[in-house]
Formats: structure tokens, sequence, C-alpha cells
């Protein structure tokens, strides 16, 4: 049987038109972007014209994004970076820094380090199984002096949306900074940043939607001070030293572009896959929920959990029988650990086998169905095996 | 062709039995047990997990285009061999982890997992061989005598072995090392590991130092005396010491001295010369039986150390406990090792020593 790919969530290939983008910068167009001659001014003119590409995809201003090379560099510099500023413009104070429960751990990790370096008084809030927040405590925690708040725009693991409007109001009225890691979110929801004011910073991955992989770029609003994590030359306006990647560039700057023109058409597509497919699977099978049912969720994310089977043994079934879907997130999967996500939507033992089946470009509804049958036939005999 | 589920521990050996089951038309997965942590251990500058045999069997897995998975098996690892292992020590015996992981977790492990993903076989690259037939199937020693590795396989569960395929048991070490080499594995270069896998500093008690409550008998100093009671030097915990171990003992000892017996509730370690070390008969417990169990008054040959000849014998008595008595004395009966109890080459079964004796009148 051919193998069906369900886990754009983990990653894309690069497409087509992104590859032909970033072509010519692996040796016609190889100057150094800060070199003044002919090579150099030829890779600062496809860096800037990058930047403004990406820029106009996001509702932000050429000068709001900075290229750092993925995701969670971005993240990295965001919490860190904004802790350090409000610190240093508060005389060293310890920033309050709010989290949700259910971040990546690109900033999860983050903000416990920098808890633990006694840079930041780390507050966890948590979310609810249909994605909303409990605002009161978060409110009155901002009230409270100069503080970071970092929230996903959509979780990575279940595709939850979480209400960052919301938060870019409470962020607005405290005068704190909000940071959102939008990796899951761009292409998928609409992002416009010249809409939303309260979002001081956002993450973007290149390689999640069809673009390079270790691309990212993080969004600064004019005027929020950051404080950069590596020291060297001056590129991206000191925040991100080192030779720039002007092909990782211009190949994140295309993909961005394509999904955010693609994103209506796309998302309609890829929604209704996913109800089909979450439909199927508990309509054939007892035991199994959807993760955040309840929830406004983007639309390329089925977390289902099945009761009864183990999830190991899930998923290395399904990877014999050709489909790719991931347990935890995929960075997770390798240690064996339950996932924090669903532990703070539906606590520790559940008892069920989580799995993330994610749609993307090389979904269609052949092999969404194809996948489906083997998905129930699979659950069915490791039920019957137990 | 059957799906084969082959263990690979990111070493030659399992690389190679990996190779060879592919060449021979199984459709073949391939995994490996993650059993330990090494980022807990204060030393290492190790990383997380024996991730250098997952990665290492990850690429020999993907050479052979093969799936390739990690199974964590490190809480049942923990329980049935770590702390059997520093249980074993402080009650002043040698323990054989090896075959208690084969014995109790890796195999029946490899097996559960295996049924659960549609494998009808479950293969590792031991350097044992087995014979199927109609009425059982027969595990018997290695081709290759420097190698043989059948005295870790006793404690199988009998109902396994039809199962079970050990594709390295006609080979030689050498030959194997060709193989990879022909193929051009990742791991054909690699060498031999020695130490025990979670032991990375090579030095077991500092394993007991932090698993045993402090400060425990074991690891605290005591006497060394010989049988007659005279106190001859102290020792440093009576944990550091196996029987039929040589003992220095500086000056004034012109003859070489040997470890008797360890006494935990005295923390005494007994020392002695070679002739005071030998024993004739060796009582054996929690038995296991590959085959049907020999009966009183067989003759059967028994291998007490890894690498160690089997040696004749008579079952003397066969219930809970099997005690056997040597043809001839044998230096070197060390409680907690393996007794793994042949008949040619093939492996009848065996136990744990739990005590040597002198037979009858000396």
């Amino acid at each position: 049987m051919n193998p069906v790919y369900l886990d754009h969530a983990a990653t894309t290939p690069v497409r087509p038109e992104v590859r032909e983008a970033m072509a010519p910068f692996a040796d016609s167009v190889f100057g150094n972007p800060s070199s003044q001659h002919r090579w150099g001014r030829e890779a600062s003119a496809a860096l800037e014209n990058a930047r403004a590409d990406a820029a106009a995809a996001l509702g932000a201003r050429n000068a709001e994004v900075y290229f750092v090379r993925g995701g969670t560099e971005a993240d990295n510099l965001a919490v860190c970076g904004a802790c350090r500023a409000l610190a240093a413009a508060t005389d060293g104070g310890r920033p309050r820094l709010l989290v949700s429960a259910i971040e990546h751990h690109a900033v999860l990790h983050v903000a416990e380090s920098m808890a633990e370096a006694g840079e930041a008084q780390l507050e966890i809030f948590p979310v609810r199984e249909d994605g909303s927040l409990d605002l009161d405590p978060i409110r009155s925690a901002l009230a409270d002096g100069p503080a970071l708040v970092s929230c996903m725009w959509v979780n990575n693991e279940t595709g939850i949306v979480l209400p960052v409007e919301d938060l870019s109001r409470l962020a607005l009225e405290a005068d704190a900074i909000l940071h959102t890691d939008a990796v899951q979110a761009v292409g998928k929801l609409p992002v416009d940043l010249g809409a939303v004011e309260g979002i001081h910073l956002l993450t973007v991955s290149g390689h999640k939607i069809y673009g390079p992989k270790g691309t990212g770029l993080l969004f600064v609003r004019r005027g929020v001070g950051l404080a950069p994590l590596l020291h060297g030359g001056g590129q991206e306006r000191k925040l991100r030293p080192g030779t720039e990647d002007v092909a990782g560039a211009v190949g994140l700057a295309a993909a961005l572009r394509l999904a955010v023109d693609e994103r209506e058409a796309e998302a309609a597509r890829l929604t209704a896959l996913r109800e089909r497919l979450e439909a199927r699977l508990t309509d054939e099978l007892e035991g199994v929920v959807v993760a955040g049912a309840s929830a406004r969720r983007a639309p390329h994310v089925a977390n289902m959990g099945f009761e009864g089977i183990d999830p190991t043994m899930l998923l290395i079934n399904l990877d014999l029988e050709g489909i790719a879907a991931s347990g935890a997130s995929a960075c997770q999967s390798g240690s064996g650990k339950g996932s924090h996500v669903i532990e703070a939507l539906y606590g520790a033992a559940n008892g069920r086998a989580h799995v993330r089946f994610s749609l993307g470009h090389l979904s269609d509804e052949e092999n969404v169905s194809r996948a489906a049958d083997k998905i129930v036939e699979v659950v069915r005999r490791l039920r019957g095996a137990a | 062709m059957s799906r084969v589920l082959v263990a690979m521990s990111g070493g030659v050996d399992s690389s190679v039995a990996a190779a060879l089951l592919v060449e021979a038309g199984h459709e073949v997965v391939g995994v490996t047990m993650k059993t330990f942590c090494y980022s807990e251990t204060p030393d290492s500058g190790k990383t997380c997990c024996g991730l250098d045999g997952i990665v290492d069997a990850r690429r020999v897995a993907t050479a052979l285009d093969i799936p390739h998975y990690v199974f964590d098996v490190e809480e049942d690892f923990t329980r049935d061999v770590i702390d059997d292992f520093v249980r074993e020590y402080a009650r002043g015996r040698t323990p054989n982890p090896c075959v208690r992981c084969n014995s109790n977790t890796k195999f029946r492990d490899l097996l559960r997992r295996g049924e659960a993903l549609g494998c009808d076989r479950i293969a590792t690259g031991h350097y044992v061989r087995i014979e199927h037939h109609d009425d059982g199937s027969s595990l018997l020693r290695g081709l290759d005598g420097g190698k043989d590795q059948s005295y870790f396989l006793w404690g199988l569960p009998r109902e396994m072995l039809p199962k079970l395929l050990f594709p390295l048991g006609d080979l030689t070490k050498r030959e194997v090392r060709e193989r990879a080499r022909a193929l051009e594995l990742a791991t054909a270069e690699k060498p031999e590991s020695q130490e025990i896998c979670f032991v990375p500093t090579g030095d077991y008690r500092d394993l007991l130092a932090k698993k045993l409550p402090e400060p425990h008998p074991a690891l605290r100093p005591g006497p060394i005396v010989r049988t007659d009671g005279t106190v001859v030097g102290e020792h440093d915990g009576y944990a550091g010491f196996t029987v039929g171990q040589r003992r220095g003992l500086g000056g004034g000892f012109t003859e070489p001295l040997f470890v008797l017996e360890v006494r935990p509730t005295t923390r005494e370690v007994v020392v002695g010369t070679r002739d005071e070390l030998r024993r004739d008969q060796v009582e054996v417990a929690e038995l296991n039986w590959l085959a049907d169990a020999p009966g009183e008054g067989d003759r059967v040959a028994v291998q007490m150390r890894y690498r160690a000849p089997a040696v004749p014998a008579t079952v003397r008595a066969r219930g809970e406990a099997l005690v056997l008595e040597l043809d001839e004395g044998y230096p070197a009966i060390t409680p907690g090792q393996s007794a793994v109890v042949f008949d040619g080459a093939r492996v009848l079964g065996g136990g744990r020593i739990v005590e040597a004796r002198v037979a009858a009148a000396v």
C-alpha cells in the first residue's frame, strides 16, 4: 500500500515554488549581504525583498521582521530577550513571566530556565479543554509590575486555538508584553499583526509551512525592547548576529507568502478532510475521543484518544502499515514520556492512547480514507490481542 | 516469509543478525531496548539513554531498509535487573545481571511487543544455536567456543523457544566482523562492550553506594579472616568481594590467597588457599528448565561461570533446589552466579548458585 503521511504538524516537504525561489542563492548569488560590492549588494537586496514579502504576509512593517534560524530560536529570543529587556528597564527587577501550561517546550523549558536562574517570576496558567482561559487571574497578575505573557496561538499537539486576541487586549490595558508562538497558526488562521495591536512578539517557523528547515522569523513590534542572545556582528540590527542565511530567508518568505495567499481555500479543504477522518474513527470504533472537540481548532490537527491500547504499539503498528502519525509532539516522542499537553487538559492518567494525525498538502480524500480504514483495523486488532 | 522482530543493541553482532535475516528474505523489524538512562549518572559525558547504541542501531536499520523502534523498558529493567543486582551484592553474593535481563526483561518484552506487532519470530545476535523440531526446540551452544553465550540464556521461558531465531549461532566472531565489513555496516568496527550496561564507570560499587541506604554494612569496613578465625586484615566493604577472587594481602603471605566466603552478618571476608577453595557439591535454586529436567542420578555437565568449561556432575537431589555432585573438586563456585546444566551442547536449564559444599567426610 502507498504510505500516507499524516504528520504535517511535525514537518512538511519544501514545495517546488520555494525550492525554485531558493535555487540561485546556493551558488550564483552567494555574496555576503554585509559586503558593499556588487555581490554583497545583490545578496542584501534579496534578503530585504524577502523581509518585505514576509512582513506583508503578516501585516507587519519590514523593520519588525527579524530572520532567525528556526522556531525554537525565535521562541528563546522572545522569552529570554524580552525578560532581560524588562529587567534592564526596571533596574534589574525580576519581571513576571506568564506562560500557558500547554506551550511547546521551546517556550516552556525556556521559561523554566529563566525562573531557575532567578531572571523571572514564572507563573503557568491552565487552559480548559475547550481552549478557553480564566482571564481574571492573568489580568490581576499583569497589574502587578512589568510582565511578559507567552501564549501559543495554535497548540501543536491538539490544534486547539488559544484566545490570543483576548490576551492582547489584556496586555495593552496592563502595558505588558505579549509573545505568541504562531508556528502552527500561520497559513491556518488569519494572522494580521496590523489588526491585533497587542501582539508584540510572534514566532514563525519555515519548515511547518513547506519552507526550509532551520529557518524562522521573530516579529518584534516597533518600540518593543529585546536583549540579544548572541553577540557578534551587527546583522539583523544586532538582534541576531551571524552572516545571514539568504537562501533560507528567501525560502521562508516565499513559503509564508504562499501559505497566507492560499490559506482560505486550504483551510476549508483540510477542515473537511479532518472532520471526515474524525467522524469515521468515532463512528466505527468504540472508546475514541477527539481532544479539544469542544474547542475552536486549527484545520489540520486531529488528536484522537483511543481507549485500552498502548500508544507506542499503536504508532508502530500504524508505521508498519505505512501510516505516519505521532504521539506526543515529534520532538518528544523519542523520549518515551507522555504528553504534557494531554496531561494538562485531561489529567495524568486518562488511560487513552493519544495520537496526532495532522493533514496538509500531501493529504487528499483518497489517502485519508485509506488511512482511516487502516487505523480502524489496527485499533481493532490491538484491542483484540489485549 | 515471516515477520521477525530483531533486538538491535547498536553493536556489530545484532547488526549482522539483522542483516542475515533480511538476506534470508524475512520481513524484519528492528528494535532497541532503552534500559537505562546515563544522564542520571554523575560521571559521564555519555549522552542520555544509551543513545549511542540507539543511534547506531537506527543507522544500521536504515541502511538495511528496515523499520526501527525504541522500546522503553527502563522501569522493568530497574526493578528486575538493577534492584536485584544491588540486593544480591548486599547479601554478599555475585549476580549475573545479563542473565536476569534475558530471563526477566528482554525476551519477555520482545515477545509481548512482537505479538502486538504481528511478528511470528523473535531474533537476537547471541552466539547460540536453536533447533526446532516437531516436538519442541533445543537451545545449543554457539559454534564459536570463544563467543558462545548459552550461559546467559538458561532463564528463558521454555514456551518461547519455538519462536526464537539466533542467526549468529553457526558463525564465529571473526566471520561476523567480516560480514559487517562486507556489508559496510556503520557498526562494523565497533569494539566489544565489556562493562555492565548500567555501570558505565566500570565500578559497580559507585552504583551500590547510590542505591543502598547509608551506611550499609556491605560498604563498611570489616575484617578479613582465615577459616580458623584469625584476622589477617581489613577490607573496605564486603560488596567488593567475589568468592574465588584472588586477594592480595601484602607482605607476609607466601601463598596466594583467595576469597572463600563472604559473611554479610559479621561483615567478614574469609580467605584461604586454593585448596581450601575447592568444593564438590553445589546447590542451585530459582531453577528454570528448557528441556525435560534431569532426574536423580542422571549424569550432566554444569557450567558455573561465563567462559569456564562445563564439568561432569551427578544429580543428587531435585526439587525446589537442585543439588549436583561434581566428579572433581572445583575452585571458585560463587553464590549468586548461574549454574547452567548441559547435556553435551544442549542447554537443559539452570539456576542461581545458593551454596557450595564439600560433600560428606573430608
